[in-house]
């Protein structure tokens, strides 16, 4: 195996395509955009960026890139310090110390970025618009400052009242009208900030399988959650943010394999922990008349340990990003916890194995914009 | 090139429209006073002279007696340079912080459009309550003055209409400059207002305080309506000034909100 290593100026190498079983996804289905953009630079490549306000470091020396036509997830709880990245990125502030590129061009030259941005799609976390127009006209401005080559297809799949004022607008319906002007002018590129918060469950759905699809055309989504599950269904890779560093970077299928399933569960006869001899069992705390506990094991063994008791009810469920951070990522909040990992930008040995350890084939940012996944 | 500024002119028709029927029935109302105030036979420049001389040189103007002299201190150097003033610089501190404490300059900020053009589109979208109310009000005050059976230079009338809008964009670049240095525009609006209040009573008091030169920091040194509608002489000079220091401002505020972070 060969693990993809960032060296300290940020640039990866290591990361020639991965022999080993590819998991099923549905990047692997994607055609012609590996060989399309390899020579191309990385939509997103972040180098040792920091953004303190005061005394307080938001972001603190990140490294990561996003490559051509992937979905990446910034995830990380509320408060750490994703909406700031996507900020800086987007240029509404300055980085306190290093840079990043956006589709090759440096962040911190207005006028570069400013080209850039023509190929930008950007939704703001909780968006706010111009309340006293409808969503119609407003469409109209936008599209006035940068295309709507999209607009009634996208709003074929999300319909926001366009004729009402947008203060009449619900919170889903103020979501779609964003997720509508974020796509609208065919940007390759589009960085979103929470962008499903709001939208129903049905909605939702529509907007993971449309940046699905989105990808499969080969453009680049990158997105901040601080939903587990959701970056589980639709992102290729995802980095983990917390106390404002980079806590790893991996492909999601590693993350959620290490990131185990919360079982809770009540049976007929009693459970103590001595009855759970089995591999995997973590944060166990003991229910009346059942149990709670965090599964990282082999599903043979716990279904063949749920067969044993009489079970009145059970729930299997993704644990809270909390517990993966408490887990596997150490329990403290301090700062100084997670240095290594993301204080230089790059990750000693140990932190590398802890990390992509899994025997997951893990791709790290290629230098060749592949990252291994495209032929 | 101009899509802000269309949308945002827009924006501003209906107060626009608004401010000026609220000036236009000012205008009327006080047009509207003067027969009885000439008929009262008050001798007000007996009145000004027992005043302080800070009020003197407020309101020194010629003879309230006649139509141009009363209208000059009632309704212009009241009412349209201090009130029409104070709204245009408070709208110039909306301009810019409202969006950033909103969120809603985020999706502006996102296009490819250079925050030195926002700034400007934004700014010159003032012109819609300047010029909607330059045009009408000056019609109004006409229409008033027949009715009352006086007569008034219409040109004089428009020159004082006219040479107000340097002196307007002034009051809105001290507002757009508060815009993008404050985050919260009810801070900046506020802040506007009270910059246009406070250099008008600057210019008002320095000269009799002795500290003349002090005065000339304030734009309302720079437009006199009595002198051009007593004594129809125009201030061409002044007007440039005005104008020179409204790019002064517009180029300073842009220079700030573009090195600024937008959090």
């Amino acid at each position: 195996m060969v693990a993809p290593e960032l060296n300290g100026d940020g640039s990866a190498t290591g990361t020639a395509p991965e022999p080993g079983p590819e998991p099923e996804t549905d990047a692997q289905t994607r055609t012609g955009a590996g060989t399309a953009t390899s020579d191309r630079p990385p939509a997103i490549a972040v180098r040792d960026l920091t953004k303190a306000y005061g005394d307080v470091v938001a972001n603190d020396s990140l490294t990561f890139e996003v490559e051509r036509g992937e979905i990446f997830g910034y995830l990380g709880p509320n408060g750490a310090g994703k909406s700031t990245t996507i900020r800086t990125l987007m240029g509404f502030q300055a980085p306190t110390a290093g840079t990043a590129t956006v589709l090759g061009r440096d962040i911190r030259d207005d006028r570069a970025l400013r080209a850039a941005k023509a190929d930008v799609g950007f939704l703001p976390g909780d968006p706010a618009f111009d309340e006293d127009v409808t969503g119609e006209r407003y469409l109209d401005y936008l599209a006035r400052l940068k295309g709507d080559a999209r607009r009634e297809e996208l709003l074929d799949l999300f319909d926001p009242p366009l004729d009402r004022k947008i203060r009449e607008y619900s919170t889903g319906n103020r979501q779609m009208l964003g997720i509508v002007q974020a796509f609208m002018h065919d940007p390759e590129l589009v960085v979103m900030d929470e962008p499903t918060s709001g939208l129903d469950p049905l909605k939702q759905e529509r907007f993971h399988s449309f940046v699905r699809d989105e990808r499969d055309e080969g453009k680049t989504i990158f997105f901040s959650s601080h939903v587990l599950s959701e970056v589980r269904r639709v992102c290729d890779r995802v980095a983990i943010l917390r106390n404002g560093r980079l806590v790893t970077l991996e492909r999601v299928e590693s993350l959620l394999e290490r990131g185990g399933k919360r079982v809770t569960m009540h049976t007929a006869d009693g459970l103590t922990e001595a009855d759970l001899a089995i591999d995997g069992i973590a944060e166990f705390t003991m229910l009346d008349d059942g149990a709670r506990f965090v599964f990282t094991g082999d599903y043979d063994d716990l279904v063949s340990f749920l067969s044993a008791h009489s079970i009145v009810e059970i729930e299997i469920e993704e644990p809270p990003l909390e517990d993966v951070f408490m887990h596997y990522y150490g329990e403290t909040s301090d700062r100084d916890d997670s240095s290594g990992e993301a204080g230089d930008g790059t990750a000693s040995p140990d932190e590398r194995d802890r990390r992509i350890g899994s025997g997951e084939p893990d791709r790290g940012p290629g230098p060749d914009g592949t990252g291994g996944r495209r032929d | 090139m101009t899509e802000i500024l269309r949308y945002e002119g827009r924006q501003r028709v209906r107060g626009s429209v608004l401010v000026t029927i609220g000036f236009v029935l000012v205008a009327g109302l006080y047009v509207g006073l003067f027969p009885s105030v000439e008929q009262s036979g008050v001798d007000f420049e007996q009145f000004l002279e027992s005043a302080p001389e800070a009020a003197q040189s407020a309101f020194a103007v010629g003879n309230l007696n006649t139509i141009e002299g009363f209208l000059a201190v009632e309704l212009y150097q009241f009412v349209w340079i201090l009130l029409l003033g104070v709204y245009v610089a408070y709208s110039g501190g909306g301009l810019i912080a409202a969006g950033i404490e909103q969120g809603r300059i985020d999706m502006l900020l996102a296009t490819p459009i250079s925050r030195r053009r926002i700034v400007l589109e934004k700014y010159l979208s003032l012109l819609v309550p300047i010029v909607v109310a330059n045009l009408f009000v000056p019609i109004a005050v006409a229409l008033g003055v027949g009715a009352i059976g006086e007569t008034i230079s219409l040109v004089d009338l428009y020159a004082v209409h006219l040479l107000s809008i340097p002196y307007l964009l002034c009051c809105g670049g001290i507002g757009l400059v508060m815009s993008v240095a404050v985050d919260r525009p009810s801070i900046a609006q506020r802040g506007g207002l009270l910059a246009v209040f406070g250099l008008f009573l600057v210019e008002t008091i320095a000269s009799s305080a002795g500290v003349d030169w002090l005065g000339g920091v304030s734009p309302t040194r720079y437009y006199d309506p009595a002198e051009i509608l007593v004594e129809g002489t125009y201030d061409v000079a002044g007007a440039l000034i005005l104008l020179s220091g409204a790019v002064a401002l517009l180029v300073v505020a842009s220079a700030y909100f573009e090195a600024r972070d937008v959090n």
